[in-house]
């Protein structure tokens, strides 16, 4: 019954002190999204009107697109369509070969995670460099993110300052995160002066103006196409959205529910070329427009990558960003996984309790539980339904569709325990260590009533 | 089939029966009584300075009293005594080294500090690369929230909004300032 | 109004007291109740577990057992919330679902219709108020934490209609203990983990009693305290709205 993301979050707990960090410092980020979201009287109107306005824009998605498409070549840009990973990184490939590129400056994409294009591109003899710290140092560890927000979550300051020494020549023992990013900073300057190009993701792409805006703290996005002279943007079809009044909403939102702050410190907006240089924006398709096709999970779409989810939900502060089996953790990326390929991440549907917690945070007002328990209903089609839990629940229909059996196993409980282990709490030895199982009653509250034991005296 | 049509057909074969975009009426974004006294708390609550000129101050001693170690200043204002000049340099990479790179916003929002800095300059670089930045804002042009801001800009073919200095949390969620652009952010506002 | 008492599977066989609290303070304010015999399970254990399916025919027989009545109340939030939100697709396409309308948490059924402003007992003690996830994010029995609405909370002001007691909420006011149903089971680590939290949290507000609206979330963490060999004392909001009935 253990799934994946179980004995991998088996693994995270054994190291005490490490996951108590993470699980306060996300706790901390949650609780400065909070102070936002109570400081603005709208803040649950602007989640309403994000909803809908994603609503609006997914289910209208051709028409958004192609305004996006024109507007954008008319300020110069040149748009490719890409319907897969695959044409994406060919794509990619053929614009860097054609300019001569041997060396990218990237920021955060987490498209391009999806997509596997850093290694496609090394395969293919171009160096790659993310400027995002927390991606630079994970890079620089050949890992994956852990959080789509904050990628380096997992590691310890004196495990970066070990890396730096390593890597980036720093002192050794030093392992103050001031000190650390500078070393950091002077390094990816470097980066900055001498690649020939800059790759970034794209948080929105407005229909009306046809431009891209993208939100970083760090300015990487803009360090790595402000000196290039050729700029390449990727961007899913589902981050179109009609217009500055839709941004306006989303900006407000994006920042506060992420880290708490209330804007990013840069929002850049794209309209075209640099005077001299050339920009490219890929749209991506990937299995976007399939899932706008499901009924139960579209809804998914309207996610804006802030990551609360991930912050606010308690198995993932406890279990970290590794112990699923998808790129992207935590509560929607359960969901995006399942939509991606459920034979293949279905592992992950365990990691949830049903608390809800992330449909109450999320800033597209995505109800990411309610998707969770949904996934768990379909298991079965993807020949993925857990036996043993299936045994469990069978026999708890059995007992529960028959009120002499159940009422009889009930009266019995105190010795064989067949209501508990019915009721799935207890029994098959699974309550495992660190909890007692509770005491059964000497009576059921049905035996008590039926003897007439129930009654008000007064 | 192109990709283009390709996705435009997978799209409207997947549809959805389209659903209305919401109406803005219900939403009563915040207003302040003294938007230039809140813009200054979220300044500098954003890890920014600020500095209001006063009238018959001259802005370059401004900014001298404030980097009094500067030695190159990037500017394109015709009124800010600079080194370098960020239209006429003939490559963004002259613009590494500069101390202090002075530009000018046109809205600020009171409600998140950012200032609106569209690129007026040939080479934008100057607003990253700089290690401090100085944006000045015109008092009039502080509004309250980003639903005003962005009913008033437009953008030129690169525009920034600018909240504070360059920051970063990515290492153990200790907060830096100075990642990798300008570590240091004075709004002067006049 | 005809009452029926809808007392959950777990309730019945583990925390009968409970079942019988809810009788007597029902009883009490006058309201006139029955349990009818014929009731097992709502189904939520199976259906949170990914089977679903197997829980139409225990909506269906809820819906036999209870339709009749006014009201379906039960001590559990939980149970109810899951009748509420489920039902009425579980039973799509057979017959319109009733139950899902008339069924309420005790503490909702208490603080919204009742509408009860005074309780005869005494409880001179300090309890921590266990604000179990789905009473507070489906059955709205308090504000959720994460929104920005006005603070509220109808298991605090009922709590403090008896005599003698002091209130309090642990830090992360409305974290999840980790129970889950088979959550509890198939993340086993990360299930317990969060319970050891939420204990302590509780622990922290100098509480004698952790009381709550879910025999389920508080069995979670009594077994938690139990196997820490905490001194701390659990019981259900009902039990203590009962108090000295």
């Amino acid at each position: 019954m253990a799934t994946r993301h179980s004995k991998a979050a088996r693994l995270f707990q054994k190291n005490r002190e490490k996951a108590e960090w993470q699980d306060n410092t996300l706790w901390g980020v949650r609780v400065k999204r909070d102070r936002m979201a109570k400081s603005l009287d709208e803040w649950e109107t602007l989640r309403d009107m994000a909803s809908a306005i994603k609503k609006h824009t997914v289910t209208n998605l051709d028409v958004y697109l192609e305004q996006f498409a024109e507007n954008a070549e008319k300020n110069g840009i040149i748009v490719h369509w890409a319907k897969d990973a695959e044409e994406f990184n060919e794509t990619v490939l053929d614009i860097l070969r054609s300019h001569d590129v041997r060396k990218l400056v990237k920021s955060k994409s987490m498209l391009t995670e999806e997509c596997e294009m850093n290694p496609y591109l090394e395969k293919n003899g171009i160096k790659v460099v993310e400027t995002d710290l927390g991606e630079r140092i994970i890079q620089l560890l050949d890992q994956k993110p852990s959080h789509i927000v904050m990628p380096a979550i997992h590691l310890t300051q004196e495990e970066v300052g070990a890396l730096f020494e390593k890597e980036l020549g720093s002192e050794k023992g030093n392992s103050d995160p001031a000190y650390l990013t500078y070393c950091a900073r002077k390094s990816l300057r470097d980066e900055f002066l001498t690649a020939d190009a800059g790759l970034t993701g794209a948080n929105f792409g407005v229909a009306q103006t046809g431009e891209i805006v993208i939100c970083t703290n760090e300015g990487n996005a803009d360090m790595s196409t402000s000196v290039p002279k050729l700029h390449i943007a990727a961007m899913g079809i589902e981050k179109v959205i009609p217009d500055y009044r839709s941004l306006a909403v989303f900006h407000r939102l994006l920042a506060r529910s992420a880290t708490g702050q209330p804007s990013t410190t840069f929002t850049s907006h794209f309209r075209g070329p640099r005077p001299g240089g050339e920009m490219h924006i890929i749209l991506v398709d990937n299995g976007r427009s399939r899932m706008l096709g499901d009924d139960l999970h579209w809804e998914t779409l309207k996610c804006i990558r802030c990551g609360a989810c991930m912050n606010t939900c308690p198995v993932y502060r406890r279990s970290g960003g590794y112990s699923y089996t998808y790129f992207i953790p935590g509560p929607v990326g359960v969901n995006l996984g399942m939509l991606r390929d459920g034979k293949k991440y279905h592992d992950n549907v365990s990691a949830c309790s049903l608390c809800c917690s992330c449909d109450n945070v999320c800033p597209a007002k995505v109800n990411l539980s309610e998707q969770i328990y949904a996934w768990r209903q379909q298991l079965r089609d993807f020949g993925k339904e857990p036996m043993s839990k299936k045994v469990m629940s069978g026999g708890m229909k059995f007992i529960f569709d028959r009120p002499g059996l159940y009422n009889a196993a009930i009266g019995c409980s105190p010795l064989i325990n067949a209501a508990a282990s019915a009721a799935g709490y207890a029994g098959l030895g699974l309550w495992g260590k660190g909890r007692d199982l509770p005491e059964f009653a000497k009576e059921s509250f049905h035996t008590m009533w039926k003897k007439g034991k129930v009654k008000n005296d007064k | 089939m192109t990709s283009k049509q390709n996705i435009l057909s997978e799209i409207r074969k997947h549809g959805r029966q389209p659903i209305e975009m919401p109406s803005f009426e219900t939403l009563s974004p915040v207003r302040y009584e003294d938007c230039l006294e809140q813009f200054v708390v979220t300044a500098r609550q954003v890890g920014g300075r600020v500095a209001l000129l006063e009238e018959g101050t001259d802005i370059n001693a401004l900014i001298r009293s404030f980097y009094p170690e500067a030695s190159v200043i990037a500017s394109s204002l015709p009124f800010v005594e600079a080194a370098l000049d960020p239209d006429t340099v003939a490559d963004a990479r002259e613009l590494n080294g500069t101390d202090v790179g002075v530009v000018k916003g046109e809205v600020a929002v009171a409600e998140n500090g950012c200032v609106w800095v569209p690129q007026t300059m040939k080479e934008r670089a100057v607003l990253f690369i700089s290690e401090c930045l100085v944006i000045i804002v015109d008092r009039k042009d502080i509004v309250n929230n980003m639903h005003e801001a962005y009913s008033r800009i437009d953008n030129p073919g690169y525009g920034c909004f600018i909240s504070g200095p360059s920051k970063t949390a990515d290492i153990a969620q200790a907060l830096v300032m100075g990642a990798q652009a300008a570590r240091d952010v004075l709004y002067v506002i006049v | 109004m005809k009452v029926g008492l809808f007392v959950p599977c777990y309730v019945d066989a583990l925390y009968p007291e409970v079942g019988v609290a809810s009788y007597k303070l029902l009883t009490a304010l006058g309201v006139d109740v029955d349990y009818p015999l014929e009731q097992t399970c709502c189904g939520q254990p199976e259906s949170n577990g990914g089977f679903e399916d197997m829980a139409v025919s225990q909506a269906e027989h809820f819906e036999d057992v209870f339709k009749g009545f006014d009201y379906v109340v039960g001590p559990s939030a939980s149970c109810a919330a899951f009748v509420k939100l489920n039902y009425p697709r579980l039973l799509h396409g057979k017959h319109e679902c009733e139950t899902a309308g008339k069924v309420m948490d005790m503490v909702e059924f208490l603080h919204d219709v009742l509408k009860v402003e005074s309780l005869p007992g005494r409880f001179p003690h300090v309890v921590s108020v266990h604000n179990s996830c789905h009473g507070v994010r489906e059955l709205g029995l308090s504000s959720p934490s994460e929104r920005n609405i006005p603070v509220y909370s109808k298991i605090k002001n009922l709590l403090n209609l008896v005599e003698g007691i002091t209130v309090r909420e642990p830090e992360r006011p409305d974290e999840c203990c980790g129970f889950g149903g088979l959550f509890s089971v198939d993340e086993k680590e990360v299930s317990v983990k969060m319970g050891e939290d939420k204990l302590r949290r509780h622990m922290e507000t100098g509480a004698e009693y952790i009381t709550g609206p879910d025999s389920s979330c508080l069995m979670h963490m009594q077994g938690i305290a139990k196997n820490g060999k905490h001194p701390v004392k659990f019981k259900h909001v009902v039990e203590i709205l009962a108090a000295g009935l």
